[in-house]
Order: C-alpha cells, then sequence, then structure tokens
C-alpha cells in the first residue's frame, strides 16, 4: 500500500470521528517524539500521534499514525551500502470500542508499510468487568497479513500469516494491590527468514532459511503496588517459548514517586535473557536444512535502564489546556553480545 | 543469574494467578482513591507501550503479552 493511500485512510477515519455526535469527556490527543540510536550505527526518529476521542458516553474512537525515519544504516545494510541506506515505516490503525452493559467490546485494525515490507491487521477484543468491577477478564484476537520482500529484489513479494489470541485477569486485591494474570498464544505461516543477514555457511555468506511455521507462548503476571508516601510499585514478568525452541525470561522493575502532585518521577529496570532457536549456531557445515545469522534468535542476555519524569502543571503547558502533560523519558539498553541502545522520548498529552 | 531470576519470576506467577483465581476480594467505590491513579494502572500509556515493544522485537527473539499484535515489521 502506498504511502498517499495510507494518508488518506487515516484522514477519512478521522473525519469519521468528527462527523459524529459527540460527547466530550475524556478526549485526549498524545502527541510524542522518540530517538533511538544503537551501536550498529542506527539511528531512528519516530514522530507518533495518538488520537482518543468519545462518540457517545458508550463508545470511543481511537485512531494513531506513526512514522520511523531511520536515518543511518544498520551493519546488515552497510555490507552492500558503505555509504549508508535510509528507509521510512508509516504505521497507522484505528479502533473503535463500545459498551454494552459491563462488557466492552472493540473492533480496529492497523497497517503498516515500508520498503520491503507491508503489512495488515485485523484486530477485535473484549473485556468485562465482574466482582463490582473488583475482577476483569479479557480477551482478543487478531489476524494480519504481512508480505516481506526478498530484498534487494522489489518485485519477490512473499506472504505471510500471523494468527494471535490472548486471555487475561486482573483482579484488585485490597485498595493498594491490583494483580494481572495473562496467556497469549500466536501462530505465524509462511516466509520468515530475514532477508537482511547472511548466515557463513561452507565458507560462503547465505541469505539464510528459517521454519516457515512458528507457534509462540506467552505468559504474562503483573503488579501493580501502592505504597506510603505517593509511591508505587511495578512488577512485571513475561515467560515465552515458541517452536522453535526459543526461551525467554523478562522481569521488569518500576518504581514511581509524585513529588507534590504535578511531578511523577519513575526509575525502571528490565532484564532479559534468551535462548537461541534450535537451528542457529555461529556458521555452518554440510547441508544445513535451516539456518540463519539473525541477531534476534542467538542466545544473549541484556539488560535496560530507564528514567521517566512527568509534569502536570496547573495551569496547563506551553499555554495548552488545563490537564496537559509534559513526559520525558531516557532508556538504555546493553546486550552481552556487545549491543547498545539509548532511547529519548518526549511527549505531550493534551486532553481536549 | 538466569535461573535466579527465572524461579523468582516463576515465584511471582504463581501468586499472582493464586490471586487472581480467589477472585474474591471485593474493594468499595469509595476505596479506590489509590487503585485510579495512572500509577496503579495496566499500560495506561498505549503509545509508550506501543512504541517500547516495537523497538524491543526489533532486537529480540520473543514478543507478545501485552495483548493482541498489529503485522509487525521488516526490521533489519
Amino acid at each position: 500500500m502506498g504511502a498517499s493511500k495510507l494518508r488518506l485512510g487515516v484522514f477519512a477515519i478521522a473525519a469519521l470521528g468528527g462527523s459524529v455526535g459527540l460527547i466530550r469527556a475524556q478526549n485526549n490527543i498524545s502527541l510524542q517524539f522518540h530517538a533511538f540510536q544503537d551501536t550498529r550505527g542506527v539511528t531512528v526518529l519516530t514522530p507518533d500521534v495518538d488520537l482518543n476521542r468519545d462518540l457517545t458516553d458508550r463508545s470511543s474512537l481511537r485512531v494513531k499514525f506513526g512514522v520511523d525515519a531511520i536515518t543511518s544504516a544498520s551493519d546488515s545494510c552497510v555490507r552492500c551500502h558503505p555509504g549508508g541506506e535510509y528507509d521510512r515505516r508509516i504505521t497507522a490503525s484505528a479502533a473503535l470500542t463500545q459498551k454494552v452493559g459491563a462488557t466492552k467490546f472493540s473492533i480496529g485494525g492497523e497497517v503498516g508499510d515500508e520498503h520491503w515490507y507491508g503489512s495488515k491487521a485485523l484486530i477485535a477484543s473484549a473485556s468485562r468487568d465482574l466482582n463490582g468491577a473488583n475482577t476483569t477478564i479479557a480477551g482478543g484476537f487478531s489476524y494480519a497479513v504481512n508480505h516481506p520482500v526478498r530484498h534487494p529484489s522489489d518485485d519477490q513479494i512473499e506472504r505471510q500469516t500471523a494468527k494471535n489470541g490472548y486471555l487475561s485477569v486482573t483482579q484488585t486485591l485490597s485498595p493498594t494491590t491490583a494483580v494481572q494474570a495473562g496467556y497469549e498464544i500466536a501462530r505465524i505461516d509462511g516466509f520468515q527468514t530475514n532477508v537482511f543477514l547472511r548466515a557463513h555457511v561452507n565458507d560462503e555468506f547465505l541469505v539464510g532459511n528459517s521454519p516457515d511455521t512458528r507457534t509462540r507462548h506467552t505468559i504474562m503476571a503483573r503488579l501493580r503496588q501502592a505504597l506510603p508516601a505517593d509511591t508505587f510499585l511495578e512488577v512485571d514478568y513475561r515467560r515465552y517459548h515458541d517452536t522453535w525452541q526459543l526461551d525467554s525470561n523478562a522481569l521488569t522493575l518500576g518504581l514511581s514517586h509524585r513529588f507534590g502532585g504535578p511531578v511523577l518521577a519513575t526509575l525502571g529496570y528490565r532484564f532479559y535473557d534468551q535462548s537461541g532457536v534450535f537451528f542457529y549456531q555461529p556458521s555452518y557445515t554440510g547441508s544445513p536444512r535451516y539456518f540463519t545469522a539473525d541477531f534476534r534468535l542467538i542466545p544473549f542476555d541484556s539488560g535496560l535502564y530507564s528514567g521517566r519524569l512527568e509534569v502536570t502543571p496547573k495551569n496547563g503547558v506551553l499555554g495548552l489546556a488545563t490537564g496537559t502533560a509534559l513526559m520525558l523519558e531516557y532508556e538504555r539498553y546493553r546486550a552481552d553480545t556487545g549491543f547498545q541502545a539509548a532511547i529519548f522520548s518526549a511527549g505531550l498529552r493534551i486532553p481536549f | 543469574m538466569t535461573r535466579f531470576v527465572a524461579r523468582c519470576s516463576l515465584l511471582i506467577v504463581f501468586c499472582a494467578a493464586a490471586a487472581s483465581l480467589a477472585g474474591c476480594a471485593t474493594v468499595q467505590p469509595w476505596q479506590r482513591g489509590r487503585l485510579s491513579d495512572r500509577c496503579m494502572q495496566f499500560d495506561p500509556d498505549t503509545g509508550r507501550v506501543s512504541y517500547m515493544t516495537h523497538w524491543q522485537e526489533s532486537r529480540e527473539g520473543s514478543s507478545g503479552g501485552f495483548g493482541v499484535q498489529g503485522g509487525g515489521c521488516g526490521c533489519k
């Protein structure tokens, strides 16, 4: 899908939202800018806009539009493009939510477009409050059709489908404690080889070959605990396993504190480890059926440190509406492979 | 370190699952002051979560756990 069609679709959806009779309640627009830079030489600038608008007292619309502007080249690109290579990725999504009794239904879609990849996804979900709103059960399903292109060719377009489902339970345990547990399953069929990375096979560098099916299982457990003195603890754990024999653990800890109300500071740490897929080797000999040089499929550990500041001045910020929040965040990612990345984010959340 | 984290994590999962299955806690509306704070919500900033999961997926072999996903990317 061309970028112009994508923009047209987003504006059409936004216009549709504007044409419906509205009851304004918790409408807001979020503007965010992210800058990512890593030790491979990749710089990605990502502005995005996220609009949430109530249509009636029981329905709402969410529209999101974002761009990844990749302004430098990764080491996988530099092998063939010593002078650097530029790319961009555009994503747009929209979701309509309708509340019926204690149940919320949501349906939406997402499209993504980049030079050697395209995707379209249909997403549906539902959630229901039980037990005096102390328990919430949620579930959802998505179906995506993706089209990776066999780079450097522009016309060898492959097909890949992804089906994804999840179920979660959220429970308040006390006036200061909430927990959530979830399970997610995803099945991916079709072409899944990374065409940008070459594996070392019999002293030659070849595009890899990965299996055409992959089933992913994820369980998640999360805790939110209010502590004394306007301090909050968050703990998230994710356990992952897939049929390529990749296993991973991710443990995230966060501590937030409010300084007098308008200023919220958060410090976070995330530990992550993963095993390699069953067909990963540093180099291959003979005639291996599957082989890869994808850095995402090798075993490694990593740590992510983050600091976040959110300011909500009483009289608004930068002349914008009261309740406008300014957010600044810095993250530092380090893997034991030597890879490092720094991410800076700034954002405004504006109520209207 | 990895085994320690895995064991701690499994313990957290077990506790959270047991607590969720109990389902008998009743917090009254007038007791929800602190629960309604943004810090007590799971993923209050969906745009931030979306960006975070996107760049992590571009570096790591696993993904998921935050609800249904879109079509991913062809990240190099």
